[in-house]
C-alpha cells in the first residue's frame, strides 16, 4: 500500500510540474526571440511564429467570408448595397503592392494592430445585436460565428503586439486613437438589422483579407525565402 | 405657316430617316454585357465584354467605372492591351479592397446602351496564369521508380514578395488510358508520383489557384516514359507462381493420400441392404447349413448403441395376473405405456442386445421368466389372457423379464435387447444372436411368436448344428410363465423361478414349433415343428421374415402380421395348420404360418420372420 501511495503521489507530483511548465511556456516569456539577421538565434522560431499568426489570420477571413456569404441570402429581396462605408475606412492602409512594400515592417504591424484593434468593439456589438426575434438561423449561426472571429482577433491582436515588440519602436498606441469614436455610432444606431449585419460582415471581412494580406508581405520581407 | 413648313419638313424628314432606318432595319446599339474581369497577379485587372447587336451602324463601346465611396467617373485607360472588346487597368489604375462599379456603353447613331453594372473587387477576380517550367523526371528507388514533377509560378505573380500566395494542383494520366489523376500539391512545387506502370508513357499537367480566386488553365502537358522494370515484378510473380504450385502440390498430394475418406466424405456410400460377411452367392448355391453357418455373423447384433436407437423397439409389456398366462399382444396404447412402463422399470432399457450379442444371448438365455404374474393387466391383455386361457397355444411373446423385474411385468422380446442382468447369461452360447437380433431391429412391431421363436433360435450349444427351435410352452391354469426355450434345457440357466414353476405341457420336454406360413391376412400360421428342415407344405421360411403377432384369433392362431409382404402366402396350407391347430387344440402347440419361401432353403423351421431383414451378427 505504501509503495501505490508513493507512485500516486509522484505522479500527482509529476502532473503537477508538468501543468506548470506548460502554463509557464505557454505564456510569452523573456527569452529572446531572434530577429532575423541577429547572429546567433536561429531563425526558425519567429518564423515559426509567422506562420501560426498568418494561419490564424487565414482562419478568421474564412470565417469572416462564409459570414458574409450567409447574410447575403438573408438580405432583402432588393439587392441594395447602397453607399457603403467600413469604420475603419479612415484607416490608411496600403492598396496596392508598391505600396504595402514601401510601408516597412514597424508600420505594416502597426498597421494591422490598428485594423484588429479597430474590430473588437463592432464585433462585440454585432454579437449582442444577434437578437432571437430576427432571422433565426442568421442569428444562431452569425453569433456563434462572432464570438470565434472575436477569439481569433483577440489572440491575432496578441500576436502582433508581440511582433510589434520585436522592433525596436513600439508603437504603444492607444486604442481610441485607431478610429475615431464617432465611427462607433455607425453600428451603434439601435438595433442592427440584416442590412446592417449584411455591411458589417462585408467590412469585416475585407479587413480580414487586408490583415492576411499584409501579414503575408511582413513575413516575406522579414523571412525572404521560406515559402515566399 | 410658311415658317412651319420648313419645321414640318424637318419633322417629315426625320420622321422619314427614321422610319427608313427602321425599314433597313438598324437601330440603336443592342446592350453589351459585361463578361468577366480578371486580374492575374493582384496588381492589374482587365474586363471584357459582349458587345449586343449594333443595330446595323457602326457602334462604339466605352467602359466607364466609378470608384467605391466616390462618384467620380473615369473612363477605361486602355482599350486595345487586352484585345477587343476589352478593358486593361493598369497598377496605377488598379486599387485593392476597393469596389469598382464598372458600366460599358454602346453608342451608335441611333442611341447609346448602357449595359448592366458590375461590381469587383480586384482582391476576389484573382486568376493567376499557369504554372511555369514543369518539370517530370524519373527517379529510381530501388529498382520501384517514381515520377518527379517540379514547376515554377507563373512569372507575373509575385509569390516571393508575400504578395499573392498559390495553391497548385497536379494531374497525372497514363497515355490512352482516359482518366485523370488529380493530385493537390498545396503550396510546395514539387510533386512525387508513385505506383507507376512499367514501360507506361504519362502525361503531367499542373495549374494554380489563389487562395481566394479561381483555378488558372493547365499547363502544357510534360511527357515521360516509364522505364521497364518489370523483371523486378517477374521475379516476385515467379516466387508466387513457385509457391502457389508447392502449395497446390502438397493439396494433391494429400488429397491422394486421404482420397478414400474424402470420397466418403463428400460422396457417402449409398447403404444397400446387405448382409455383413455374408456372401449373397451362398443363398443362390450353397446348401441351407453353409447358409446358417454363413448367417452366423459375428458382430450382430450391433454393439454401438447409436444404431440400437433405431433397433429398438417399443417394449411390450405383458401383465399377467396370476392365474393366466398372457398373449402378449400389442396394441398401440399398450405399447406406449408399455413401454414407458419398460422403461421405468428396467434400468437397462434401451440398451438392447444390441449392446452385445452376449446380451442378447443372455435374454434368450433367461427364457423370459416372465414374472407376471402378480400384477393385473391392462384390458387387453386381459382379454388375451382369456383367450390364452382357453387357447392351448402358446403364444409366443414373452419377454425376457430380468429376474429383479418386479411387478410380474413382461416385456416383448424387443425388450429382450435390453441389458440383461449379468447372471444369466453366462451359460448361453454366443451363437444365433443374430436371430434375435434380426427381430429386434424389427421396430415398433410386437414381435409375434415368430420372432420369439427367433431369439429363441440361437443355438445354445456351439455343437449343435444351427438349428433353431423354438418351444413354447403355454400352461393355461398355472400360474404362467410365458417362457420361450431355447435349446438350452432352461434348467441349465440360472433362473430360480423359471424351472420350477414352469408347468410343461404334458408333451417333450422340447418340442418345436414351426412357422408354417403366413395366410394371406399376415397370419402367421405355426405348427409344431415335425422336424428339422421339415416344413411340410410350408415354405418355412427364413428368419428374415418375421412378423408381428397381429393377434390371436379364435382358433388357437396367432395371427401375425407382415410388415413386408415379399411372399406369397399359401392359403391353403393355412387352412390345413389352421385345421391341424384345431385339432389339436389340446397340445400345446403353436401354429405357425412360414410365409412363403424365398429364395433361401427352409432349413430352419418354424421361424417367422418380419420381411425386414437383419444383418445377423457374424459368430
Amino acid at each position: 500500500v505504501g509503495k501505490k501511495q508513493i507512485s500516486l503521489e509522484t505522479f500527482l507530483f509529476l502532473l503537477f510540474l508538468t501543468l506548470l511548465y506548460l502554463e509557464i511556456s505557454m505564456r510569452v516569456g523573456t527569452a529572446p526571440i531572434c530577429i532575423y539577421g541577429q547572429a546567433g538565434c536561429p531563425s526558425s522560431s519567429l518564423a515559426d511564429f509567422f506562420d501560426r499568426v498568418i494561419q490564424q489570420s487565414s482562419r478568421m477571413h474564412g470565417i469572416s467570408s462564409s459570414l458574409h456569404s450567409e447574410s447575403q441570402n438573408f438580405l432583402p429581396r432588393r439587392n441594395f448595397i447602397g453607399k457603403r462605408k467600413c469604420h475603419t475606412y479612415s484607416i490608411p492602409t496600403p492598396d496596392d503592392k508598391e505600396n504595402a512594400q514601401r510601408l516597412g515592417r514597424e508600420q505594416m504591424i502597426e498597421v494591422i494592430l490598428r485594423l484588429l484593434e479597430a474590430w473588437s468593439d463592432p464585433l462585440s456589438q454585432f454579437h449582442l445585436s444577434m437578437s432571437p426575434d430576427q432571422d433565426q438561423d442568421f442569428n444562431q449561426y452569425g453569433s456563434n460565428k462572432a464570438l470565434e472571429i472575436s477569439d481569433m482577433l483577440h489572440q491575432l491582436r496578441e500576436g502582433m503586439k508581440i511582433l510589434g515588440a520585436l522592433g525596436n519602436s513600439v508603437t504603444f498606441l492607444s486604442p481610441e486613437s485607431f478610429v475615431p469614436v464617432s465611427d462607433f455610432s455607425f453600428y451603434k444606431r439601435g438595433e442592427l438589422n440584416s442590412v446592417d449585419h449584411h455591411n458589417l460582415l462585408f467590412c469585416l471581412n475585407r479587413d480580414a483579407n487586408k490583415v492576411k494580406n499584409y501579414l503575408r508581405v511582413l513575413k516575406c520581407t522579414t523571412f525572404p525565402g521560406t515559402d515566399c | 405657316m410658311m415658317k412651319n413648313v420648313p419645321g414640318s419638313l424637318l419633322l417629315l424628314l426625320v420622321i422619314n430617316v427614321t422610319l427608313d432606318a427602321e425599314k433597313i432595319g438598324l437601330r440603336p446599339p443592342g446592350k453589351p454585357v459585361l463578361t468577366m474581369c480578371r486580374s492575374p497577379e493582384k496588381e492589374t485587372f482587365t474586363c471584357w465584354w459582349e458587345p449586343g447587336s449594333d443595330g446595323g451602324l457602326p457602334t462604339t463601346y466605352a467602359l466607364y467605372y466609378t470608384k467605391e465611396n466616390s462618384d467620380a467617373v473615369f473612363e477605361c485607360p486602355d482599350y486595345h492591351t487586352a484585345g477587343k472588346n476589352s478593358c486593361f487597368f493598369n497598377k496605377n489604375d488598379t486599387s485593392l479592397w476597393v469596389n469598382y462599379n464598372i458600366t460599358v456603353v454602346a453608342t451608335n447613331t441611333l442611341g447609346r446602351t448602357f449595359s448592366d453594372p458590375m461590381d469587383i473587387d480586384v482582391v476576389y477576380i484573382v486568376k493567376p496564369n499557369p504554372p511555369e517550367e514543369l518539370n517530370v523526371t524519373v527517379m529510381e528507388d530501388k529498382s520501384w521508380p517514381f515520377l518527379r514533377a517540379s514547376w515554377e509560378s507563373p512569372d507575373k505573380a509575385d509569390t516571393r514578395s508575400g504578395w499573392i500566395t498559390l495553391i497548385y494542383e497536379l494531374r497525372v494520366k497514363l497515355e490512352d488510358d482516359g482518366e485523370w489523376e488529380m493530385h493537390l500539391a498545396g503550396q510546395q512545387k514539387v510533386f512525387n508520383i508513385f505506383s507507376l506502370r512499367s514501360g507506361g508513357t504519362y502525361q503531367v499537367q499542373v495549374r494554380c489557384k489563389p487562395d481566394h480566386g479561381f483555378w488558372s488553365e493547365w499547363s502544357s502537358t510534360s511527357y515521360i516514359k516509364v522505364p521497364d522494370y518489370f523483371h523486378r515484378e517477374k521475379s516476385m510473380w515467379i516466387l508466387v507462381t513457385v509457391f502457389a504450385a508447392f502449395i497446390f502440390l502438397i493439396a494433391a498430394w494429400l488429397i491422394h493420400m486421404n482420397g478414400h475418406s474424402l470420397k466418403h466424405c463428400i460422396l457417402p456410400p449409398v447403404p444397400g441392404p446387405k448382409i455383413k460377411g455374408f456372401d449373397k452367392k451362398l443363398l443362390k448355391y450353397g446348401n441351407s447349413e453353409e447358409i446358417l453357418t454363413a448367417l452366423v455373423v459375428p458382430g450382430f447384433p450391433p454393439t454401438t448403441s447409436s444404431t440400437c436407437d433405431d433397433l429398438l423397439v417399443e417394449y411390450l409389456e405383458v401383465y399377467i395376473p396370476e392365474d393366466q398366462e398372457m398373449i402378449l399382444e400389442e396394441s398401440k396404447a399398450e405399447r406406449d405405456l408399455l413401454k414407458s412402463e419398460a422403461l421405468r422399470s428396467d434400468n437397462d432399457s434401451g440398451r438392447g442386445s444390441c449392446d452385445s450379442h452376449t446380451l442378447l444371448m443372455e435374454k434368450c438365455a433367461q427364457v423370459k421368466e416372465t414374472d407376471i404374474g402378480e400384477n393385473p393387466v391392462m384390458k387387453e391383455k386381459q382379454r388375451h389372457q382369456q383367450e390364452w386361457n382357453e387357447s392351448p397355444l402358446a403364444y409366443a411373446h414373452k419377454d425376457l423379464l430380468s429376474p429383479d423385474m418386479s411387478g410380474g411385468r413382461v416385456k416383448t422380446w424387443p425388450s429382450v435387447f435390453s441389458p440383461l442382468p449379468q447372471q444369466s447369461a453366462a451359460t448361453l452360447s454366443q451363437t444365433n444372436p443374430l436371430v434375435m437380433a434380426k427381430q429386434h431391429c424389427h421396430s415398433d412391431s410386437l414381435f409375434p411368436l415368430g420372432s420369439t421363436s427367433s431369439y429363441f433360435n440361437h443355438t445354445a450349444h456351439s455343437t449343435e448344428e444351427a438349428h433353431r427351435h423354438s418351444e413354447f410352452y403355454t400352461t393355461n391354469n398355472h400360474p404362467q410363465k410365458l417362457q420361450a426355450r431355447s435349446d438350452l434345457n432352461i434348467s441349465n440357466i440360472g433362473y430360480s423361478e423359471t424351472p420350477t414353476s414352469l408347468q410343461l405341457p404334458p408333451m417333450q420336454p422340447t418340442s418345436y414349433v414351426e412357422v408354417q406360413e403366413v395366410n394371406r391376412d399376415n397370419m402367421v400360421l405355426l405348427q409344431p415343428a415335425v422336424s428339422k428342415g421339415c416344413c411340410g407344405d410350408g415354405r418355412i421360411d427364413n428368419r428374415e421374415d418375421y412378423s408381428k403377432v397381429k393377434g390371436m384369433s379364435s382358433d388357437k392362431v396367432l395371427l401375425l402380421q407382415r410388415d413386408v409382404v415379399s411372399h406369397e402366402m399359401d392359403l391353403s396350407k393355412e387352412q390345413k395348420i389352421n385345421g391341424a391347430l384345431e385339432a389339436d387344440s389340446s397340445s400345446p402347440q403353436v401354429s405357425t404360418v412360414s410365409p412363403a419361401q424365398n429364395k433361401m432353403s427352409p432349413t430352419v423351421d418354424g421361424y417367422v420372420d418380419t420381411a425386414v431383414m437383419f444383418t445377423l451378427p457374424t459368430h
